[in-house]
């Protein structure tokens, strides 16, 4: 990581004394006159003891007398009492513009891929307004990915969020990115992608990978396209608490300047809401729900409603939600809900089955799953393959208890071709050729459409289940049954 | 929660059912001694009968009848015996399995067929199918009369001679232990010539002189149809008992899945029980705690 911090913006500063270090959040005295605003940016810069401390931190309370309580973006190791600290005069600033673009960063927008500076540009602060109602665009185009499960039953807006939903180990940052493989490396607009609090190594070999995949046919690589800026669960929790802010900063430049459609990827906004959780702890406030914070849900509407598309230009969002214990109850998830256009809930026992995307086809949904937005047919078949699986569900205990000689000759209809549907879901990933040994297969909606109509109308009754594993279309289930009966 | 609301509710549907499947059980048990009594007697007088047609065959004379002609096969009769309840495992799939082979064999030999069909189980299934039954019964239960066989075994006699079908084929479930029924397909007409009908040795090793009167002929003519009607009760008493032993060792195991559901259930549901409480606490205890500063 870079040691040099960026460049802060010349205003007349005044400077006060910590006065006390509680984990990571410090008290600072300031003259009563001179008191930084409420999300101002301060800083320390000391050299005592041959300790070298630099370390940005955010005013968050006024305690009253001059004292404020700020929450530091940095390790707060090394700090004492007495040191002096700088008010920046405004909020945090990152750089924004062309200048980020295949750069990495940190929340306090340094370059932390070890490729030198960022050139003197225009910075924008974190803090923002969201955009006014008035301007925000009302397009609802479906949003393609080559996912069976995803364009089928959770359609994408473009200019829409989409969400993750999924407990430990379900394969949520393996999807998203599968789609930042897919949809980015097919994307002519900028991306941006977030790491919140996620592990560090995923972070390289997404940084690794986006060198590699090359854009289209135009032989340059994904991550000329692209900004990346990672807080991970390294960091401290104020640290956490600000990245999705900073890397949404670099995305609404590209929105509001160049016009373009882009893309950001969050992975994870659940560690938005548990940095926040323990920010909040530390500053003292009553612990709410299930011992979240009490401003839970507004933290996540001033990020989700940002993250929005206007009429000068689109966002479109991607972000993976860590659902705690499998509960989607659990608050922190369930405020995250409500902002998305289409969601995607993994569930632990399809998992368990050995399908991946472990999409659970009753949970997950999307905003235009609707006739108006994707057409009668893609809507009659997404809820008649629902209303199959839905049955074959509800029959599921009876078939635990009497088996399936009890069941009735429409209902052990239902229950085969629901079988096949839910293995249809399944489909090999680009990024998880290496795991899989399948090459990725991308599905067009129409095939997708088509495939599963079929299926439902018992066209493909005669194929075995295990046919219908890891395909694309269904002429692959076909080929793959043959080749499995030609083994035999 | 929600979560530990509906876990006790699927409990309670599963208790249900484990009821009803235990009851069903005990029901099958009793059911079945009587007729394993029954079937056991016919048992009895069937062997005897073939006993005696053997007997007979081996006493010299020429035995030569209409019923044990084999013609040339132009049509065939099927009968298929399902039980008229489900909840007995694969008892009733596993005749209509039988029958679908054996219809579709017929059927690609270009031999035509006539569906007789007992049992409500086996009609709505073979119908759901689309194949076309001539003949329904549902009369048969656990205790099939001889006096309500014997007009089908007569038509079937009667068609037989008529030349309307030349062959008739029974798809039932065989009998052999109680830890073994088999979904079969027997030939009933053309009788089997008697010394094939394989029956104990001992019996047949004593060989009696008979004396016909008034003539061979006429005996045959009352053992013949006597002895496929036997064979065609036996039939429909071995289904019974068949079924009776399905739902028992269904029913068994039915109420023992429901049992380990219910375990599993009831784990799930005082660990989600458990965790809300204890949720609840901690959030008072925070806010305690948070006040107290």
């Amino acid at each position: 990581m870079s040691s040099k911090t960026a460049p802060v913006p010349a205003t007349k500063s005044k400077v006060g004394h910590v006065t006390q270090v509680i984990g990571s959040t410090f008290d600072v005295a300031f003259a009563e006159d001179s008191i930084p605003a409420i999300y101002n940016a301060v800083r320390i810069e000391s050299d005592k003891n041959g300790m070298s401390l630099r370390l940005v931190g955010e005013v968050q309370q006024h305690l009253g007398g001059g004292k404020v309580r700020c929450v530091s973006l940095g390790s707060t190791d090394g700090m004492v009492r007495g040191q002096e600290c700088v008010d920046t005069g405004g909020p945090l600033t990152v750089p924004v513009g062309p200048a980020t673009l295949g750069r990495v960063f940190n929340l306090l927008g340094e370059p932390i891929d070890g490729r030198g500076d960022i050139p003197a540009g225009e910075r924008w602060p974190i803090h923002r307004a969201p955009p006014p109602l008035t301007d925000l665009s009302t397009r609802t185009d479906l949003f393609e990915t080559g996912i069976k499960v995803v364009d089928l039953l959770t359609p994408f807006v473009r200019g829409g969020k989409a969400g993750l939903f999924g407990g430990a180990g379900l394969g949520k940052t393996v999807i998203l990115t599968e789609l930042i493989a897919r949809i980015a490396s097919a994307h002519g607009g900028n991306s941006v992608f977030a790491g919140v609090g996620e592990r560090t190594r995923e972070g390289t070999d997404l940084w690794l990978e986006m060198q590699e995949a090359k854009i289209g046919d135009t032989g340059r690589s994904v991550i000329e396209q692209t900004c990346m800026v990672f807080g991970q669960m390294n960091e401290p929790p104020g640290a956490r608490l600000r990245v999705a802010l900073s890397a949404l900063t670099i995305a609404e430049y590209f929105r509001d300047t160049t016009g373009t459609d882009t893309l950001l990827f969050i992975d994870n906004i659940f560690r938005f809401s548990q940095a926040g959780s323990e920010v909040s702890a530390l500053l003292g406030r009553m612990p709410s729900a299930v011992g979240y914070q009490p401003t839970l849900a507004t933290e996540m509407g001033a990020l989700q409603e940002r993250i929005t598309s206007t009429s000068k230009g689109a966002i479109t969002s991607v972000q993976a939600v860590y659902v705690p214990a499998d509960d989607p109850t659990d608050p922190a998830p369930a405020t995250a809900f409500g902002n998305l256009d289409a969601f995607l809930y993994l569930e632990r026992s399809i998992s368990e089955k050995g399908i991946y995307p472990a999409v659970d086809p009753l949970a997950s949904s999307s905003r235009i799953l609707d006739p108006q937005f994707v057409g009668e047919r893609h809507y009659k078949i997404a809820r008649r393959v629902q209303r199959t699986l839905q049955r074959y569900r509800e029959l599921q205990d009876i078939i635990a208890i009497l088996g399936v000689d009890e069941l009735s000759e429409d209902d052990k209809l239902i229950v085969h071709r629901a079988r096949r549907m839910e293995r249809f879901l399944s489909q090999p990933f680009l990024v998880a050729e290496v795991f899989t040994g399948k090459p990725g297969e991308i599905t067009r909606l129409a095939d997708t459409i088509r495939s599963f109509e079929e299926i439902a109308d018992g066209k493909w009754d005669h194929l075995p289940e295990q046919a219908f594993m890891y395909v694309g279309s269904i002429e692959q289930a076909e080929e793959q049954a043959k080749k499995m009966a030609s083994k035999n | 929660m929600a979560k530990a609301r509906a876990l006790d509710r699927r409990r309670r549907s599963v208790r249900n059912i484990r009821k009803i499947t235990r009851t069903m059980e005990l029901i099958a048990t009793a059911r079945f001694k009587k007729a394993m009594d029954r079937s056991v007697a016919a048992r009895d007088y069937t062997r005897q009968l073939s006993c005696m047609l053997e007997n007979i065959a081996s006493s010299g004379i020429g035995v030569v009848h209409p019923l044990l002609e084999v013609r040339p096969n132009k049509r065939t009769a099927v009968l298929i015996l399902t039980g008229n309840r489900g909840l007995c495992g694969g008892y009733n799939s596993n005749i209509v399995r039988q029958s679908l082979a054996v219809l579709g064999q017929w059927k690609s030999e270009g031999i035509g067929t006539q569906v007789a069909v007992s049992g409500k189980k086996g009609i709505s299934s073979l119908r759901f199918r689309g194949i076309e039954i001539a003949d329904r019964y549902t009369s048969f239960d656990d205790r099939p009369a001889f006096d309500a066989v014997e007009p089908i075994g007569r038509a079937y006699l009667d068609g037989y001679s008529a030349g309307d079908f030349d062959r008739l084929d029974v798809v039932y479930t065989k009998f052999q232990s109680i830890a073994k029924q088999s979904a079969i397909i027997e030939t009933l007409l053309p009788l089997a010539p008697p010394e094939s009908t394989g029956s104990d040795t001992r019996l047949a090793q004593v060989k009696p002189e008979y004396d016909f009167y008034p003539s061979s002929e006429s005996i045959l003519e009352e053992l013949l149809p006597a002895s496929f009607l036997s064979r065609l009760f036996k039939c429909f008493l071995d289904s019974a008992v068949s079924e009776q032993v399905a739902r028992m060792v269904a029913m068994k195991a039915a109420s023992e899945n429901a049992g380990s559901l219910i375990k599993d259930l009831s784990r799930r549901y005082n660990r989600a029980r458990q965790s809300q409480i204890t949720g609840e606490i901690m959030e008072i205890l925070g806010g305690v705690e948070a006040l107290k500063g």
